[in-house]
């Protein structure tokens, strides 16, 4: 009998240990169901589908709890950095740097580093300083960098607010009266790094500009196989300057540098444009990104009327429409493609889709359970339609949520 | 696991678990088994000694009634062909407790049917518990002066409580438990807290009227009576009720329940004019900051003539730690917040007029606290102004709201409690509170007067000396205030705009252009504890609350959502903020 109590009490002690366990997190790594979870710090773990279903090729990095971590597709984490806010990853197309932006308070710097972690190089710090503004909201020269896209492997194309302190005021109405804080999109070589802000602003080329008052530009990615395309979002309103507009916007990223006088900041509609809308006026498109051919885009959009959005794939519309955005016929084929557009899926919110290396899925951010997490789905272009349709359902990759507010990025 | 002489026929447990479970059961029990494994298992004796016969020793009514269970020497095998063991759990759930001879002990019962041994015969059946509780010695009676006279079960009978007497018996017994359990979860969870958020009175300055004494209504209800104003002020950060800090927001809220009428008017808080009590002139939010909400107050009613009724103070903190407590909140940011003139009054700044920088990326995404508050706050970032400032607020709020109806928030409630404490005084009751927000509630947001004295009815004047410098000050256009202030809150001749300013910067006959020095305006009761009295009051409060959230169809989590309201609704300057 005594025996027989002490393996009880020995077999609960057993139950408790493991209950402990489990609670306090004790351990590097566990399973819940599915998922294969690992800490990664400040309380936070990150799960990992392990089935089958969930197999993909190449790295997957993103960043949870602002740290950056990167996903191989043996499904194993590995954390780059620790304690940083990193947000929006990518890695040049050699596959040797994955450049990214860490924000310091007012202020963030542009970096890279190897992909396999190590020291920060600094492209240009954003740090600054403010000063009274007689009669005014005082000024600074403190500056956000942001999304940051290789052009090739020594270019970088980023989001700034470089021009904020620059006199608009030519322009007249709202630029005379308040700084210009929106984000534009610059690109700069990386051959120089430790720049201050005024030094990488002198470096920097401005590639596409942003409207005034709505936050300015988003998403820049160059189109693969046509290195001088980029694609970004757009946030304007209208000309009557109380509804939004938000456009695809596609654009020679040397068009303002080749024509110096011809483009300007603005407001929708004023003077001429380097870019050319991909996607209409009256439907809210953001979040673009190129196959790996460089012919079809996946993109997110809202749909007010079921408060939901969807995940769609369109093609990137034939011809040139760069050399000349500002001609009718241009603007007019390059919304030709839109119509197109196939729905892969939908939800109350999904963003960030991201195409594999070899274009047969799509990784993209999808909230459910409280909480934003990396789906896989996978998809084909059929040949009759000519459009992409997912295969089976989306598949959940990750789980404990990511930062939904940082782009992820897919590389061989 | 008991090991003694028992030996009998071979039962099935499980039939014999089937048969113990009911009246018949006993028929099998009694079927002839071998000394004194018969009586292990509380089988019954005549007066001789022998087992009586199944009808005799267990009717079916009384039997239903004793809700025999079988025990586990039956399941384990030990007792092979015994009969099932009826009786209560006692020995069951200690059965290895045994005598020198190896048998169960039966436990001490103090009851009397423990002690006496009734005739069954005469008891008219089975009754006894002594019997159904386990073991009986072999042979053994009863003390002839414990033995129940004949007639005693038909008695006993009568004098059993009904069966509806005992469901309302139970019924009242859960009521009760039920009462007391909840009673003690306020008193533990909400009753400090709240104690300590409401009903915190400041003392009238001098010259500042106290409206609320002329009041006719008489009847406890907040809305009976006419207009009421109150004045809310939100400060940076926790713990700056003690003044000596500044207030980031001044609103004097008018609610007028015969017209369902309510306005909004915005102060903004560099506004320069003359404080009251002779304390000359600054800005309003030092006002706050040196004389705390009297000081506050009494100079809104004598620059303007608004007689404030309540104040409600919230500290900006409160809110990110409400966002915090419901983990965070998701939103599809609309578009790219940009803003390089945020305040920057969060904790631990080292300049609260300084300034910070926000970009906030569009798209889904999820908010802490702090990113919540910034995202709501920010002036600059929409080309629409405060209409997008609107529709940011609304947006949050409707994220805030899905947190705030996941019944999971129910056992968040204790940590919003203390969330808010702390970070929300005020001088109204909670009932007072709720009914308040519950009326604007109603109100269409539409039709809710809001006015901002900024630009249309005021100008910047930079570098203006001042007794702590030069300064950039906010001049009102009084020409322009006065019949706004008349309307806005009915005061017709009585709205004044007597700042001590006049719009072109000068001083003006009524100014005070000296600084006094700072004094605290704080009631000694708001830094006492919270007696028991405050606490019991506020159960009270609480009860109500929660019966008028019943009645009106609302939710109001134990009174905390219009608290949040009324965080909200300063943490935002709109009257958006009472829609959580």
């Amino acid at each position: 009998m005594k025996n027989h109590v002490s393996f009880r009490v020995a077999f609960l002690l057993v139950l408790v240990a493991f209950a402990v366990q489990g609670c306090l997190g004790i351990g590097g790594s566990s399973n819940q169901g599915n998922f294969k979870s690992e800490n990664t710090g400040n309380g936070q773990k990150i799960g990992v589908n392990q089935t089958t279903q969930a197999v993909f090729k190449g790295k997957i990095y993103f960043t949870q709890g602002r740290n950056l971590l990167v996903l191989d597709g043996s499904r194993n984490v590995k954390q780059l950095t620790h304690g940083e806010d990193v947000r929006d990853p990518a890695v040049s197309p050699d596959g040797k740097w994955v450049a990214f932006d860490v924000r310091y308070g007012d202020y963030a710097n542009l970096v890279y580093m190897s992909v396999n972690g190590g020291p920060q190089h600094v492209v240009i710090s954003g740090n600054g300083h403010y000063w009274t503004n007689s009669g005014g909201f005082p000024q600074d020269d403190f500056y956000w960098f942001g999304q940051p896209a290789w052009s090739d492997n020594s270019h970088l194309a980023f989001l700034s607010d470089f021009q904020k302190n620059f006199d608009w005021a030519q322009l007249g109405g709202d630029f005379a009266s308040a700084p210009f804080v929106d984000m534009q999109i610059f690109s700069i070589s990386i051959s120089h790094t430790n720049l201050t802000g005024a030094e990488g602003k002198a470096d920097s080329q401005i590639v596409a500009y942003a409207d005034y008052g709505d936050g300015g530009d988003r998403d820049p990615m160059y189109r693969p196989g046509h290195p001088s395309e980029i694609i970004y979002t757009h946030y304007t309103y209208d000309k009557t300057g109380t509804n939004q507009v938000i456009q695809l916007y596609l654009e020679d990223a040397n068009a303002i540098a080749q024509h110096p006088n011809m483009y300007s900041p603005g407001v929708e509609g004023s003077g001429l444009d380097p870019a050319v809308a991909l996607t209409p006026p009256n439907v809210e498109c953001i979040e673009p990104a190129f196959s790996p051919n460089g012919n079809w885009i996946a993109y997110i959009r809202r749909n007010p009327s079921t408060n939901s959005m969807g995940l769609y794939v369109m093609p990137v519309p034939s011809g040139d429409l760069t050399s000349n955005p500002n001609s009718p016929t241009t603007q007019k084929a390059a919304l030709a493609s839109y119509p197109r557009s196939s729905l892969i899926m939908q939800g109350q919110f999904i963003g960030q889709p991201v195409w594999s290396p070899d274009g047969k899925q799509i990784a993209f951010l999808s909230y459910n359970n409280n909480e934003f997490d990396i789906w896989l789905a996978n998809v084909s272009l059929n040949p009759k339609t000519n459009q992409y349709a997912m295969q089976g359902s989306p598949i959940q990759l990750t789980q404990g949520g990511v930062d939904a507010d940082s782009r992820p990025f897919w590389t061989p | 696991m008991v090991k003694g002489p028992v030996t009998g026929p071979a039962v099935n447990p499980d039939a014999a678990h089937a048969f113990a479970t009911r009246s018949q059961a006993i028929a099998p029990s009694a079927s002839p088994g071998k000394g004194n494994g018969y009586l292990r298992t509380g089988g019954l004796l005549s007066s001789t000694g022998q087992p009586l016969p199944a009808q005799k020793i267990m009717p079916i009514g009384v039997a239903m009634q004793s809700q025999p269970l079988l025990a586990p020497n039956m399941q384990t095998g030990a007792a092979p062909g015994a009969m099932p063991v009826m009786g209560t759990m006692a020995p069951v759930s200690n059965p290895r407790q045994v005598d020198p001879f190896g048998l169960p002990v039966v436990s001490p019962r103090t009851d009397i049917w423990s002690q006496a041994w009734p005739d069954t015969a005469q008891a008219g059946g089975y009754s006894s518990p002594a019997s159904v509780s386990g073991y009986v010695p072999p042979g053994y009676r009863p003390p002839p002066g414990l033995q129940k006279p004949a007639g005693n079960a038909n008695k006993r009978k009568k004098r059993r409580v009904p069966i509806w007497a005992r469901v309302i018996l139970v019924f009242v017994l859960i009521i009760l438990l039920i009462g007391g359990a909840g009673a003690y979860y306020y008193e533990t969870n909400f009753a400090a807290p709240v104690a300590n958020i409401t009903g915190q009175v400041v003392p009238r300055m001098k010259g500042d009227v106290n409206p609320n004494q002329n009041s006719t209504s008489g009847s406890g209800d907040i809305l009976s009576g006419g207009r009421i104003n109150i004045l809310l002020l939100g400060s940076d950060t926790d713990q700056k009720f003690n003044g000596d800090f500044l207030a980031q927001t001044d609103i004097v809220v008018t609610i007028d329940p015969q017209t369902k009428y309510v306005g909004m008017l915005s102060i903004p808080r560099d506004t320069w004019l003359n404080a009251a009590d002779g304390y000359g002139m600054m800005k309003l939010d030092q006002a706050y900051g040196r004389g705390g909400v009297g000081l506050s107050r009494a100079t809104i009613y004598q620059d303007f003539g608004i007689p404030i009724n309540y104040y409600g103070w919230v500290g900006l903190d409160g809110f990110i730690k409400v966002v915090n407590t419901v983990n965070g909140v998701d939103i599809d940011a609309f578009h790219p917040i940009t803003d390089d003139n945020y305040p920057d009054d969060r904790p631990g700044s080292k300049n609260q007029y300084a300034y910070m920088r926000l970009y906030i990326a569009p798209g889904p995404q999820h908010m802490n606290g702090d990113t919540a508050l910034e995202y709501v706050r920010s002036r600059h970032a929409d080309l629409v102004g405060d209409f997008g400032r609107s529709q940011r607020q609304q947006q949050l709020l409707s994220a805030l709201k899905l947190k705030l109806n996941n019944p999971s928030i129910v056992s968040e409630l204790p940590q919003l409690a203390n969330d808010l404490n702390g970070y929300v005084k005020t001088d109204m009751q909670l009932t007072d509170v709720f009914k308040l927000m519950n009326f604007a509630r109603t109100i269409n947001q539409s039709q809710i007067k809001q006015v901002v004295l900024d630009g249309q009815y005021s100008h910047t004047v930079g570098g203006y000396p001042t007794a702590y410098g030069p300064q950039d000050i906010v001049v009102l256009n009084c020409a322009a205030v006065i019949p706004v202030i008349a309307q806005m809150f009915g005061l017709g001749d009585q709205a004044r705009c007597d700042t001590g300013i006049s719009s072109t910067g000068k001083p003006t006959s009524t100014a005070v252009a000296t600084v006094t020095t700072p004094s605290t305006a704080v009631s000694p009761a708001l830094a006492g504890p919270v007696s028991s009295d405050s606490v019991w009051q506020v159960a009270q409060q609480m009860t109500e609350v929660s019966g008028l959230s019943y009645s009106d169809g609302s939710s109001s989590l134990m009174g905390m959502r219009s608290l949040l309201d009324l965080l909200c609704m300063t943490v935002f300057e709109s009257p958006v903020g009472m829609q959580a």
